[in-house]
C-alpha cells in the first residue's frame, strides 16, 4: 500500500485493511454483476423461447411444433433452399473479392476497401431497395434502359440480394486471413518452381479452406435468419424467418413464432459449435504468423489461369453492382420524375428533416449509449475471462458468443417473452432496445478486446500488484489503458451496428419512439423508395461522420501524447 | 567460375543496400556472407534467389545468365529463415512439393522424398504435420525440401537463428556433412562469426552494402584486410578438432561492450 506501516500507526494499517477489503469487495461485486447480467440478458431470453414454444393450456405440449411442421413445411424447405444457394453464391463472391483486393495495391485497393467500408455501415435492406429501383417492374435498368417487363419479386431475387449483402463482412474476414498468410511459404513454393496458378491452387486456397467453410456456414445461418429481404422482395415467396415476422407483427401469435424460432435456433447453435472448430483449425494453419504484411499478397491473378480470370471477373462484377447500388441510393433521394423527366429536388430532404429529425436524433443517441456502455462492458468482461480464473469460464464465454449466431428475430422474441411482465417489465422502453443491441453485439466486441488484451503482457499486471496495487487498480491503471486501441474498434463497431442492424429491433421498438432503421424499413415496405434512399444515405453519412470523428479524436490524442 | 556475381547494385528509394558487389564461387563450395544486420546480406541472397531484381549488374550460374529469371524458373532454391513450410501438408508432402513441377512419376517422387527424409534423419516423421514437430526438425524439413529438386545452388538465410545454441552446433555439423555428401554449392547468410568460420569454404564480409573482404576463412583470419574486419571478427583464438577441422573460436572481449 502507499503509506508505509509503522509500528503504532494502527489507524493507517486499519485504513489499509479497509481499503483492501473494500477493493476486493468491489472486484467481486463487479464480477457478479457481469456474470449476472449475461445470464439475465442472454441465457434467460433464449430459455424463454424454449419454454414458450412448449407452452399449452394444460401443461407442456408440442402442439405448436406440430402446427409448424404440418403447416409451414414449404417455408422450412424454402429457407433451406435459399440458405444453400445464398451460402454458395455469397462464398464464391467473397472469396473472389477477398483475393482480388488482397492482390491489389494502390488506388484500386483503396477504392475497393472504401466500397466495402460503406457497405459495412449500410442498413441491411439497402441492397433490396436498390434492387427494386434498378431492376424492378419500373426499374432504371430493366424497364427504362432495356425496356423489359418482368417480375423481380421471387426467390432468386432473395438469393441474389442476400448473396450480395453478406459479401462485405465475409470478404473483410477473408482479407484478414489472407494478410496473415506466411509470405515465406508462398516464396518457398515459388522458389521450388510453382507458377502463380499452382500457388493459388496448392497454397492459398488450401490454407484458406477453414475460412471459406466459415464463410459458407455464416452465410447459411445469416440467410436462414434474414427476414427483411424476403419480406421486401420475396413477393409471394416466404421463408420461415419472414413467416415469423408475419406471425408476430400480423397476428401476435407468440407460441407459434417461438416454435418457428426453435427451427432457426437449433441450426444456429449447431453452426456455432462447428464455427468454433473451424476457427481453431484455421488458427492452426496460421500459427506463428501474427505479423501481417503491408504490401498485400504478392500473387498475380492474371497469371493464375482460369481461376484468376474467374476471380477478377466476379470481383469486378461485384464492385460494378456495388457502385450501381450506391449510386442509385445516393441519387434517388434527390431526384423527382415528372412527365418522364428527372429533375433535382429537395422535397424528400425537407420531409426527412422536418418529420423524422427526432427519429434520427434518437437513433444516434441510442447508438452512442450502446457504443459507450457496450465497449466498457466488453473490456471488463474480456479482462475477467482472459486474465482471472473465473469458475465456469468456458460456459460464460460460450454464452456471450451465442447471440452472434442467433437470428435477430430469435433474440428479439426472447426479449419480449422474458421482459414483458413484472418484476422486469421492460417492453416498450428504451432500455430493452439498448440492452438488446448491446448484448447482440457483445460477441464481437469481447473478441476485439481479448485480442487487444493479449498484447498487454501479464507481467505488467503482476508488476502493478507487486507495487501494491489492488485488483481494481490493476484494472484501472493497467488493463483499461492497454485496451485503448480496442476501445476505438469496439466503439466504431457498436455504433455502426446499432445504427444499421434491424433484426431484433423491429420487434422491440415502441411505435411512439421509432428508430431510423425502423422508419427506413417502413418506407421501403410501403414503397416510398425515394425517402427510403435518402434515409439510407443519411444513416451511412452519419455513421461515417461519427466514426471519422472518433478516429480523429483518438489520433489527435495519440499525437499529443507522443509530442 | 560456377557462380559469378558481377557489379550487383540494389537500392530501396535513396538507400543503396548493395553497392558494386562482385563475388565468384567454385562448384561444390559453401560461401558464407557475413555481416551485421542491415549490411545487405539478405538483400544479396534475395537477388540471387530472384525475389528482388537488381538495379544493375549480372548473375551468372553455371555459365547461364539468370539475372532476369523469375524465382520459379531459376535452378536455385532457398531455405528461409522462418522455414516457410506448408502448414497444411505433411512432412513428406512438404519435401516432395518441388518435384511436382519436374514431371516425375508420383511413386518415384515419393521414393525420392523418403530418401531425402532419411538424409536429414526424419524417416520416422514422414506422416507428421508441420506443427507437430520441433524447430530443429522443421529446419531439416526445409533443408530436404530445398535439396530434393537438385538445384544448382542452394541458398540459406540465417537458417539456424531460431534454434538454441546446442542444436545450432549440431545442425552446423549435419549441414556441412550433407553439403559435402551431395557436393552441393551453397550460399549461407549469417551474422554469427563462428558459424561462418566453421562452415564456409569462402567467406564474404559485408558492411553498408559493400564487400569488405572476400577469401578463404583462414586467410581472412590470418590477414584481415583492414581494421573493420579485424574488429568485426573479434578473433582471439581458434580451437581445432583432431581431424584438423575448426571446433570453435574464442572472441576477444569487445572494448565497446565492456
Amino acid at each position: 500500500m502507499n503509506n508505509p506501516v509503522h509500528t503504532g500507526s494502527t489507524r493507517a494499517s486499519l485504513r489499509d485493511a479497509l481499503v483492501r477489503v473494500g477493493n476486493n469487495g468491489a472486484d467481486r461485486l463487479l464480477l457478479l454483476m457481469l456474470l449476472g447480467s449475461i445470464c439475465l440478458f442472454v441465457f434467460w431470453p433464449i430459455l424463454c423461447i424454449l419454454l414458450r414454444s412448449f407452452a399449452g393450456e394444460g401443461g407442456p405440449t408440442a402442439q405448436a411444433y406440430q402446427e409448424v411442421w404440418s403447416g409451414y413445411r414449404a417455408n422450412l424447405f424454402n429457407s433451406l433452399f435459399v440458405g444453400a444457394f445464398t451460402a454458395l453464391f455469397c462464398t464464391l463472391f467473397s472469396v473472389c473479392t477477398a483475393l482480388f483486393i488482397s492482390t491489389r495495391r494502390g488506388w484500386v485497393r483503396l477504392a475497393c476497401m472504401a466500397v466495402l467500408l460503406i457497405s459495412m455501415v449500410s442498413p441491411p435492406f439497402v441492397s433490396s431497395l436498390a434492387y427494386i429501383q434498378l431492376y424492378g417492374r419500373r426499374g432504371w435498368i430493366t424497364y427504362r434502359l432495356l425496356g423489359l417487363t418482368w417480375d423481380p419479386y421471387n426467390c432468386w431475387g432473395v438469393i441474389w440480394m442476400q448473396s450480395i449483402s453478406f459479401v462485405p463482412l465475409n470478404a473483410l474476414f477473408l482479407i484478414g486471413l489472407l494478410s496473415k498468410l506466411d509470405t515465406d511459404s508462398l516464396q518457398a513454393a515459388r522458389d521450388l518452381g510453382a507458377q502463380p496458378g499452382a500457388i493459388l491452387r496448392d497454397m492459398v486456397l488450401p490454407l484458406l479452406r477453414p475460412g471459406v467453410l466459415v464463410t459458407l456456414l455464416l452465410s447459411f445461418v445469416r440467410s436462414l435468419a434474414d427476414f427483411e429481404t424476403p419480406v421486401i422482395i420475396g413477393g409471394r415467396f416466404s421463408t420461415i424467418a419472414s413467416e415469423i415476422y408475419l406471425q408476430l407483427v400480423g397476428y401476435s401469435d407468440l407460441e407459434k413464432s417461438a416454435a418457428m424460432n426453435m427451427f432457426l435456433l437449433l441450426p444456429a447453435v449447431a453452426a456455432f459449435f462447428l464455427y468454433r472448430r473451424l476457427m481453431r483449425r484455421s488458427d492452426q494453419l496460421f500459427l506463428g504468423n501474427s505479423r501481417s504484411r503491408q504490401g498485400g499478397l504478392s500473387l498475380e491473378l492474371r497469371r493464375c489461369g482460369a481461376a484468376g480470370v474467374l476471380c477478377t471477373t466476379v470481383s469486378l462484377l461485384f464492385f460494378l453492382m456495388m457502385v450501381l447500388q450506391y449510386g442509385c441510393i445516393f441519387l434517388s433521394g434527390f431526384l423527382k420524375r415528372t412527365k418522364g423527366v428527372y429533375s433535382f429536388t429537395l422535397d424528400y430532404w425537407n420531409t426527412l428533416w422536418s418529420r423524422d429529425a427526432a427519429t434520427m436524433g434518437r437513433s444516434v443517441l441510442y447508438a452512442l449509449i450502446v457504443a459507450l456502455a457496450g465497449t466498457l462492458f466488453a473490456m471488463v468482461f474480456a479482462y475477467y475471462m482472459d486474465r482471472r480464473r473465473v469458475p465456469g469460464r468456458g460456459l460464460f464465454d460460450c454464452l456471450v458468443t451465442l447471440p452472434y449466431m442467433l437470428p435477430g428475430s430469435c433474440f428479439g422474441i426472447g426479449y419480449i417473452l422474458a421482459f414483458n411482465h413484472e418484476p422486469l417489465k421492460l417492453t416498450g422502453t428504451a432500455a430493452i432496445v439498448i440492452l438488446n443491441m448491446l448484448f447482440k453485439q457483445l460477441p464481437t466486441t469481447t473478441k476485439i478486446c481479448s485480442a487487444s488484451l493479449a498484447q498487454v503482457p501479464e507481467s505488467l499486471e503482476r508488476a502493478a500488484r507487486d507495487l501494491g496495487g489492488s485488483r481494481l487498480s490493476v484494472l484501472r491503471d493497467v488493463i483499461l489503458p492497454g485496451l485503448r486501441p480496442a476501445f476505438l474498434s469496439c466503439f466504431a463497431y457498436n455504433f455502426s451496428s446499432s445504427m444499421t442492424t434491424a433484426g431484433a429491433i423491429l420487434f422491440l421498438i415502441n411505435p411512439g419512439k421509432k428508430l431510423a432503421v425502423f422508419q427506413l424499413f417502413d418506407a421501403v415496405y410501403t414503397g416510398n423508395y425515394a425517402l427510403a434512399s435518402l434515409m439510407a444515405s443519411s444513416i451511412i453519412v452519419i455513421v461515417l461522420a461519427v466514426e471519422g470523428l472518433v478516429y480523429f479524436i483518438t489520433w489527435k490524442g495519440a499525437s499529443r501524447r507522443v509530442s | 567460375m560456377y557462380l559469378e556475381l558481377s557489379h550487383l547494385q540494389k537500392s530501396f528509394g535513396d538507400r543503396a543496400v548493395v553497392q558494386d558487389l562482385s563475388l565468384s564461387l567454385e562448384q561444390g563450395e559453401l560461401l558464407c556472407i557475413l555481416g551485421a544486420s542491415g549490411c545487405g546480406k539478405t538483400t544479396t541472397l534475395n537477388l540471387i534467389g530472384g525475389f528482388l531484381r537488381p538495379d544493375g549488374g549480372q548473375i551468372l550460374l553455371d555459365g547461364q545468365d539468370i539475372t532476369h529469371l523469375p524465382p520459379e524458373r531459376r535452378p536455385v532454391t532457398t531455405v528461409f529463415q522462418s522455414y516457410g513450410l506448408f502448414p497444411h501438408m505433411t512432412v513428406l508432402q512438404n519435401v516432395m512439393y518441388g518435384l511436382k513441377f519436374r514431371s516425375m512419376k508420383k511413386s518415384e517422387a515419393r521414393e525420392k522424398g523418403l530418401r531425402y527424409l532419411e538424409l536429414v534423419g526424419l524417416s520416422d516423421y514422414a506422416g507428421a504435420r508441420i506443427y507437430e514437430i520441433s524447430g530443429g526438425q522443421q529446419q531439416r524439413v526445409a533443408l530436404a525440401r530445398a535439396l530434393i529438386v537438385e538445384p544448382k545452388l542452394c541458398l540459406l538465410d540465417e537458417p539456424f537463428s531460431n534454434l538454441d545454441a546446442a542444436l545450432r552446433v549440431k545442425m552446423r555439423r549435419e549441414l556441412k556433412a550433407i553439403q559435402r555428401e551431395l557436393g552441393m554449392t551453397m550460399v549461407f547468410v549469417t551474422h554469427d562469426q563462428e558459424e561462418a568460420l566453421i562452415l564456409s569454404d569462402r567467406m564474404a564480409i559485408l558492411e553498408g552494402g559493400r564487400l569488405r573482404q572476400y577469401g578463404r576463412p583462414l586467410d581472412i583470419y590470418r590477414h584481415p584486410a583492414d581494421d573493420f574486419v579485424s574488429r568485426f571478427l573479434g578473433l582471439e583464438e581458434l580451437v581445432w578438432r583432431e581431424d584438423g577441422s575448426l571446433l570453435k573460436f574464442i572472441r576477444r572481449p569487445d572494448p565497446q561492450e565492456a
